[in-house]
């Protein structure tokens, strides 16, 4: 019974849906969903970012990479890699800890085991902390 | 009274009771919330799939949702669903967007924003992976949760409240006299036995209910079902996705903080509930779902598995996904076991509200006439906001990540947290976790193992699986506990096999190359695992 009473409304609501969609079809909503979830740092990510990303998130943490070429700001590469990457909504409250100077990337990508392009991972980082 | 299951449902009603001043023993045969509890989809969620069944259950699921929200605060945070439609799903945008709209009449329950409907190039502005073939997409808001904390929040508020709670305790017996349980026997994880004396027995052991419901000479009947989920260390998309299985089932890829879960399945179980494995079959299953609307999840690796048996209400003749996910209070007192309560079925989205009813059927047996205050009493660690992450860090010489992610499991008793032990050094990288937390929830939270490390404070979650911190964990969890230096590598060991058990059925090609790597660094480990 409480499957067919569910069934039933919601025909009689997407005929509603239709008629309605006859008679006004709301403009573009991708500004408003965004601007909706910005508080919560849920935010889209970009289509180079995107292509890329597979690659960017295979650190194994060996720690090599600290050992060629140290911290960006205050924070040990391969956190940078095995950690801030991983795109935590609310990673714009740590943007103090990746903020300063850039170390020697090309040395410490050199030393990566899985091969891992820490100056791509340094920008993405960076652009997804920034509020 | 005595709480047989420390799952949420079980931690809720141990709760429940407690703040209404009765005394109450919770006994868990594992850890707090390591059953189905925490092998769900970590959600909050209304369920507009049970729209095409019961629109009660979503009604209450989402009034529910909203009071959980509100007592834990620290521990939800949102989760956007982008919803797409390829050409020939089973439902069409139209039909999509009418059960969205429908959808939006409960989202004000759960403090949620209504759908938004995006053209195929809007959805792939907010999510560039998705299929080229995409024709269109509506979005959809539930809330995420981390449901081990959240279990653990409501056993530590139990106990706040004059509750005990045992984990690694296993009711051996329940003690009968005539035709009334007046008790159990239990085991505790140093082998001994004790006896407990109570009025009432409420059996909240979820799947696992019929098994104690026997020891009680009582019958539930439950169907239970299999669901299983890949686990990505790695937030894949700040969005989430559903997609259409190649049975027409809607799975999900849900973007947690900082991890992503891909699931579920649903089948039905007649196996051993204490070792559930996932087979490659089911995995493949996901994936190829998945790979319709995000063509890229195959060139992510998994971490691990979870897996986990919903104990659903029996009904004859329904496809799994379509069997009901309401719960029913039963007294048994009417076959022959009074003062033994079950409460079987259910979703952890409407834990509390089961945990109410429940509370109320044991006051009724008991005659307290207190009524519950759970809806609007905090959880520990919501009764005051979090202060910004970035001041407590430079104050206790951490990373502000590390606080971030303090705070949602510990909300405002993140800094009380930070000073145990004087520990301020990152253990767990990848978490970030540190030091002074595993210190703290070994001597406050009933941690006794490392898997229960693991529930309690996320170490060894991240994307080398505990290659580079689980001896360090050791080192900590065994110095508190007076473990030897064998126990302290045989607890790692133990770890990282039962890590590899579940990450295994899940690894694609790619993954391999870096997991010989990760293993390479665990020096000795997993010798004779492969």
């Amino acid at each position: 019974m409480a499957r067919a009473d569910s069934l039933a409304k919601l025909a009689w609501a997407y005929g509603l849906h239709l008629a309605r969609r006859r008679v006004r079809r709301p403009g573009p909503q991708l500004g408003q969903l965004l601007e909706t979830y910005s508080p919560d740092g849920i935010r889209a990510i970009t289509p180079a970012e995107r292509g890329g990303h597979p690659r960017l998130v295979t650190c194994i943490n060996c720690g090599l990479c600290a050992l060629a070429a140290g911290r960006i700001g205050t924070t040990r590469l391969p956190d940078l890699a095995s950690s801030y990457m991983r795109l935590y909504a609310r990673i714009g409250e740590a943007s103090s800890d990746v903020a300063g100077d850039v170390p020697d990337l090309a040395a410490a990508s050199a030393v990566c085991p899985v091969g891992l392009p820490l100056d791509e991972v340094a920008a993405v980082v960076r652009r997804m902390t920034m509020r | 009274m005595v709480v047989i299951g420390g799952g949420v449902t079980g931690a809720g009603i141990a709760r429940d009771l407690s703040l209404r001043g009765v005394s109450v023993l919770l006994l868990e045969k594992g850890d707090w919330g390591a059953g189905t509890s925490g092998a769900s989809s970590w959600m909050i969620h209304g369920g507009p799939r049970y729209l095409e069944y019961d629109w009660d259950t979503t009604r209450l699921s989402c009034i529910d949702a909203g009071h959980i929200v509100t007592i834990a605060r620290n521990l939800v945070y949102r989760v956007v669903f982008i919803i797409p439609v390829l050409p020939h799903d089973r439902n069409n945008i139209e039909r999509m967007e009418t059960a969205m709209e429908v959808y939006d009449r409960f989202q004000p329950l759960k403090k949620a924003h209504p759908h938004r409907r995006l053209t195929a190039e809007e959805a792939r502005q907010a999510e560039p992976g998705l299929s080229p073939e995409v024709i269109g997409a509506v979005t959809m808001e539930e809330w995420g949760v981390d449901p081990h904390r959240l279990v653990f929040a409501n056993v530590e508020d139990a106990v706040a409240h004059g509750a005990r709670a045992l984990n690694h305790t296993r009711v051996t017996e329940l003690i009968r006299d005539g035709g009334k349980v007046i008790g159990v026997r239990h085991r505790g994880p140093d082998g001994a036995t004790s006896e407990a004396r109570a009025r009432v027995v409420v059996n909240a052991s979820g799947p696992w209910s019929p098994e104690v419901a026997a020891m009680a000479g009582a019958e539930v009947h439950l169907r239970p079902a299999k669901g299983i989920h890949i686990v990505y260390p790695h937030r894949i998309s700040n969005f989430s996705i559903s997609a259409e299985s190649i049975d027409g089932r809607d799975l999900l890829m849900v973007a947690h903080a900082g991890f992503t879960l891909l699931g579920t399945t649903d089948d039905d179980f007649y196996g051993d509930l204490d070792s559930v494995d996932v087979l490659e079959d089911e995995v493949e299953y996901l994936l190829q779902a998945f790979e319709r609307v995000f063509p890229s999840i195959r060139d992510y690796r998994p971490v691990r598995t979870t897996t986990g048996v919903r104990p659903t209400l029996f009904k004859w003749r329904r496809y799994e996904d379509e069997l009901s996910r309401r719960y029913e209070v039963i007294d048994h007192s009417s076959t022959g076991a009074d003062g033994f309560i079950t409460i079987a079925g259910g979703k952890l989205s409407m834990y509390r509200l089961m945990a109410e009813e429940t509370s109320d059927a044991v006051c009724s047996k008991l005659g307290v006439q207190v009524r519950s205050t759970t809806a609007t009493q905090p959880l520990p660690g919501n009764e005051s906001d979090v202060e910004p992450a970035a001041e407590l860090a430079s104050r206790c010489g951490v990373p502000a990540l590390a606080v971030v992610k303090l705070q949602g499991r510990h909300g405002s008793n993140a800094e009380k947290v930070l000073d145990e032990g004087g520990a301020s050094r990152i253990l767990c990288r990848c978490e970030p976790v540190t030091e002074a937390e595993l210190i703290f929830a070994t001597r406050h939270e009933q941690v006794r193992t490392l898997a229960d490390a693991f529930r309690r404070v996320g170490v060894a979650a991240g994307p080398c699986a505990g290659a580079a911190c689980i001896l360090r964990a050791a080192e900590v969890v065994g110095r508190e506990l007076g473990w030897s230096a064998s126990q302290r590598f045989d607890a790692a060991r133990e770890f990282v096999r039962g890590a590899w058990l579940g990450r295994a059925p899940a690894l694609p090609h790619a993954g391999w190359a870096q997991e010989e790597l990760a293993q390479g660094a665990m020096r000795g480990l997993m010798l004779g695992e492969r």
